[in-house]
């Protein structure tokens, strides 16, 4: 007996019916669109969540050890900046200035949270993209750079600046001037970001502590082993800062949105009520089947069938719509994230990895399902045949 | 050779305790060799139970049954698998699948029997055998768009196709008209003349008892005549 004969006999089962089989790969196709979006949001809030930390280019860092989220940071004395070029490893130390002011919408005049960051653009410690072509406009006072990828509610700032030009507008009942644009991205904590020279963040924010600041960039000279200046430096510094790599500042942002919030676990939960749901589904399907065509399941068995047989014959029709559901679900996903993305400018997209993740999922829950409808086939009893 | 069927001192009862009802007593009978044997008696005599007990479908309790070889006295699950392998049964309904067509279904009881290895030889072998049944027309038919008659036709292909050592039928007339009941037991008995298959026929049907070499009658468990 080859095995794909019964996996051939769950194929021509499946197929006699069309509308039971449509709902079934429906009811897959359900839970593999809402397993890939929860699971993209998850990402995609990760991913944004992240933007901050991941744009900023400098070796090493500076963060206050109580710090939770680079959104709102714990300050500490600026001049652990300058401490730090007691090693002859480090060349630049940046100090960043962040903070939250309401912004003004320049076209219809409503308010809404933008986080500010300022540093020495001229430094060179931190690069966002379009950043460079900005840093002399930056010097004039009062002038910012926009984040091109903040939510829409700012308003329609690049067109504005592509329309007419540099132009002003309300932050904090101040008034600034957009000179141009970088490209950072809203994340969960922050729907936009404004870059500015420290002098014009002092301006816009005045009810600081003049010698803190929030975060320190450091870049090494050429050559240097970055792990070494961290423990040398983590050696000479106070308590009241911790010294990280690049990664290390992701993975801290990252680990705040994972733990610290229930994001994470929403959209664990969510998945897991869409595989629920398509579980159930799909063991209706099976479990009707199987009560269907007792009769015949019986008379499999008197001829001479084993119980393994008509085992694999429910697992093979699990498989079947496990993966007739998975690639017209995939295929919708890949069409709802393009949707979802450019509604929400969330970094949603397909990801191979996930894509694997997903189909081992639904393949998990249709095997479940299998399992427990296969119960029924212990009342198809040969004995009662005759 | 020993004969296909030997059953000695054979009893059996449903139930436990005091709702212990005992429907098979002390029971012996053989099937000699390409005989065709049919069984008759009132409801509830235990002919059905004997069938299934033979067809190695229920476990044994009392007494020996010796089937094609095999003891089925204390036999395992496998061994009474593998008997129903070499066995053609032929129920009172035809249970066909229902999504399969006529020479599908027929070509399934043969993928359980190495001889038959690949698909082509498979279905070669079930449309022969319906071309026999006199349905070479409609090989390609699933079971809903046959006749009674029909349905019971390919049955009796499905249960003949691999040439079982011994063949059981339960009543395969009594869903049938006189016309059709009539022909299905003359195709089933010429067929299993020709290659000598025993066949042990549970029957109520007066109408057919002319195709029996001998008639056995049964009454409240036990053989009468
Ligand atoms: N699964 C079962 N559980 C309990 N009692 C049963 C079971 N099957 C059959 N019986 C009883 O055993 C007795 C014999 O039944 P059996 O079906 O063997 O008779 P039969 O001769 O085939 O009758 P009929 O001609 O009506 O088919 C009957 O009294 C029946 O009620
Ligand atoms: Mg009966």
């Amino acid at each position: 007996m080859t095995p794909w004969l019964p996996f051939r006999l769950a194929w021509r089962q499946l197929r006699a019916e069309r509308a039971r089989l449509l709902s079934a790969i429906a009811g897959v196709m359900f839970a593999c669109v809402l397993v890939f979006m929860q699971l993209g949001f998850r990402s995609a809030l990760f991913d944004s969540a992240t933007a901050l930390p991941q744009a900023l280019d400098g070796d090493l860092f500076l963060v206050h050890p109580l710090t939770t989220a680079l959104f709102r940071p714990e300050s500490f004395p600026r001049v652990r900046a300058f401490q730090t070029l007691a090693s002859p490893e480090v060349s630049v130390a940046v100090p960043i200035y962040m903070a939250q002011a309401i912004w003004r919408n320049p076209v219809n005049g409503s308010h809404r949270a933008i986080q500010l960051i300022g540093f020495d653009t001229e430094a060179g410690a931190v690069n966002f993209p379009g950043l460079p072509a900005l840093i002399p406009a930056l010097k004039r006072p009062d002038t910012i750079a926009f984040d091109w990828k903040s939510r829409p509610e700012f308003g329609p700032v690049a067109a504005l600046l592509s329309e007419r030009g540099p132009f002003k507008v309300q932050i904090a009942n101040r008034e600034v001037e957009i000179v141009g644009t970088v490209a950072l991205g809203a994340s969960f904590g922050a729907d936009g970001n404004a870059v500015m020279s420290e002098t014009n963040f002092r301006r816009l924010v005045s009810e600081r502590k003049v010698g803190n600041t929030d975060l320190v960039a450091l870049r090494l000279r050429p050559g240097a082993d970055t792990a070494a200046v961290q423990r040398q430096l983590t050696a000479l510094l106070p308590r009241d800062v911790r010294v990280v790599t690049h990664a290390e500042l992701v993975a801290w942002e990252r680990n705040y949105w994972e733990t610290a919030t229930p994001i994470g676990f929403i959209f664990a939960f969510g998945s897991l009520m869409g595989l629920v749901v398509g579980m159930v589904i799909v063991y209706q399907i099976l479990f009707a089947d199987i009560a269907s065509h007792l009769a015949e399941y019986a008379t499999l068995k008197a001829m001479g069938f084993s119980g393994g047989y008509l085992r694999l014959v429910v697992m093979g029709a699990a498989g079947i719509l496990a993966g007739l559901g998975f690639v017209p679900g995939v295929l919708a996903s890949i069409g709802l994230y393009d949707v979802v993305a450019k509604a929400t400018l969330l970094p949603l997209r397909m990801d191979p990895n996930r894509g694997f993740l997903v189909a081992a999922l639904i393949f998990a829950m249709c095997a479940t399902a299998g399992l427990l409808a296969m119960r029924k086939l212990r009342d198809a009893d040969p004995a009662d045949m005759f | 050779m020993p004969p296909p069927v030997t059953l000695d001192g054979v009893g059996y009862a449903f139930g436990e305790g005091a709702l212990r009802r005992p429907v098979l007593r002390s029971l012996d009978l053989t099937v000699a060799a390409g005989e065709l044997v049919l069984l008759t008696g009132p409801s509830g005599s235990g002919k059905t139970t004997l069938l299934t007990l033979i067809g190695a479908l229920r476990a044994m309790q009392d007494g020996s049954c010796r089937v094609l070889g095999q003891e089925l006295r204390g036999a395992s699950e496998v061994a009474r698998v593998a008997l129903r392998r070499r066995i053609g049964f032929i129920f009172q309904n035809h249970n066909l699948l229902a999504f399969l067509t006529a020479r599908q279904n027929v070509a399934m009881s043969l993928e359980l029997h190495p001889d038959f290895g690949d698909e082509g030889k498979r279905l070669a072998a079930a449309d022969a055998i319906l071309d026999q049944v006199g349905l070479s027309d409609f090989t390609h038919v699933v079971p809903a768009k046959l006749s009674g008659g029909q349905r019971q036709r390919v049955a009796v292909a499905r249960a003949l196709v691999a040439r079982p050592g011994l063949i059981l039928a339960d009543e395969p007339t009594a869903a049938l008209d006189r016309q059709s009941g009539h022909d299905v037991v003359h195709l089933m008995r010429d067929l299993a003349k020709k290659s000598g298959m025993p066949i042990l026929l549970v029957t109520h049907d007066p109408r057919i008892l002319d195709v029996a070499d001998r008639i056995v009658s049964m009454e409240d468990g036990r053989i009468v005549a």
